[in-house]
């Protein structure tokens, strides 16, 4: 069924999203995003800076809050603002849960046509139950 | 430690760094479209199934192409990591902000994304130094807080994204004390 701007009550919870982070899916994140700072590759590195091992960029926790919001949202979903603030880092081993809340609806009329637009709070947290990323996204969604 | 260092960062003090606050860079073109590949291999990464990532003609329909992933945006200026003349790729400006840190970690990102980026755009990027913040004692270390500010734009001249980044750099309190 389609995404229904109109009908949406605020507040609201978004489904859970859990993501099991293995080593490959690390030097993937390198891969896929071209960033070889060695802390994403090299586990001695990482180590000598002071992590447990290697850890995903900013990057693939963006990706995966933008995952978080759309995976409710649907794909006639685009994400046009995203403020996150990386307090802890996911080391390959970990599990990534994210969290959210849609707590607002507005429409932009400023523009040439109207957008319709849904506020977010969502936070990445480990296994651990640790807050590693809160994150604020504001997602557009377009007209069925 | 010089081969800890794959990406050329610049050393000097708070005072040098300062210097570099409101410097923009020259436009910077990526060498490259944005791609389909790397699109899906982004979306692989994050598990992420949208199909204005994998179903070209939906993205087609409702985008205009295969959508860009917005958290892949940074990714689209970061410059492959050999090149055939054996010119060192360009690290991104915060790096090049002179200070005494070894090594950095990103602290936070506010993205906005004011137009799609489909398959087939060539994007570049202007970079500018917003702030350096006086040195910060944090867990990990002792360092100052760099804030930069990317505009990406489209070879037609239109902007795209605006990127607002901050950057710790620091030496870690691990070395800071001496080990």
């Amino acid at each position: 069924m389609a995404f229904d701007w109109h009908a949406l009550s605020i507040p609201v919870d978004l489904p859970e999203v859990v993501d099991q982070i293995s080593y490959e899916r690390v030097v993937m994140n390198a891969a896929a995003t071209w960033d070889y700072f060695p802390g994403h590759f090299d586990p001695e590195y990482a180590k000598r800076q002071g992590h447990p091992t290697i850890f995903v960029n900013t990057m693939h926790l963006a990706g995966f809050v933008d995952r978080v919001v759309t995976d409710w949202a649907g794909p006639y979903s685009r994400v046009v603002r995203r403020k996150i603030a990386l307090m802890g880092s996911i080391y390959a081993g970990d599990t990534m849960i994210g969290r959210g809340m849609a707590t607002a609806k507005r429409c932009n009329t400023s523009g040439s046509k109207p957008q319709y637009l849904i506020d977010l709070e969502i936070g990445v947290s480990n296994q651990r139950g640790e807050l590693c990323c809160p994150a604020e996204v504001t997602l557009e969604v377009l007209e069925p | 430690m010089a081969d800890e260092i794959s990406y050329k960062y610049a050393f000097g003090t708070y005072e040098d760094a300062l210097k570099m606050v409101g410097v923009r860079t020259e436009s910077r073109v990526a060498g490259t479209v944005v791609s389909g590949a790397r699109i899906q291999h982004f979306a692989a990464l994050v598990h992420d199934g949208n199909p204005a990532y994998w179903n070209l003609d939906f993205a087609t329909r409702v985008w205009g192409g295969l959508l860009a992933p917005p958290g892949l945006l940074m990714g689209w200026l970061i410059p492959q990591p050999w090149f055939p003349d054996g010119v060192r790729p360009t690290a991104g400006i915060a790096i090049r902000v002179p200070l005494p840190g070894k090594t950095f970690v990103n602290a936070s990102n506010e993205a906005e994304f004011l137009i799609p980026v489909v398959e087939g755009d060539r994007l570049s990027v202007v970079e500018e130094v917003m702030s350096v913040s006086p040195e910060k004692t944090t867990k990990l270390g002792v360092g100052h807080f760099i804030q930069t500010l990317d505009t990406f734009l489209r070879d037609d001249g239109a902007v795209v994204a605006l990127n607002r980044n901050t950057l710790f750099r620091f030496d870690p309190a691990s070395s800071a004390r001496g080990s």
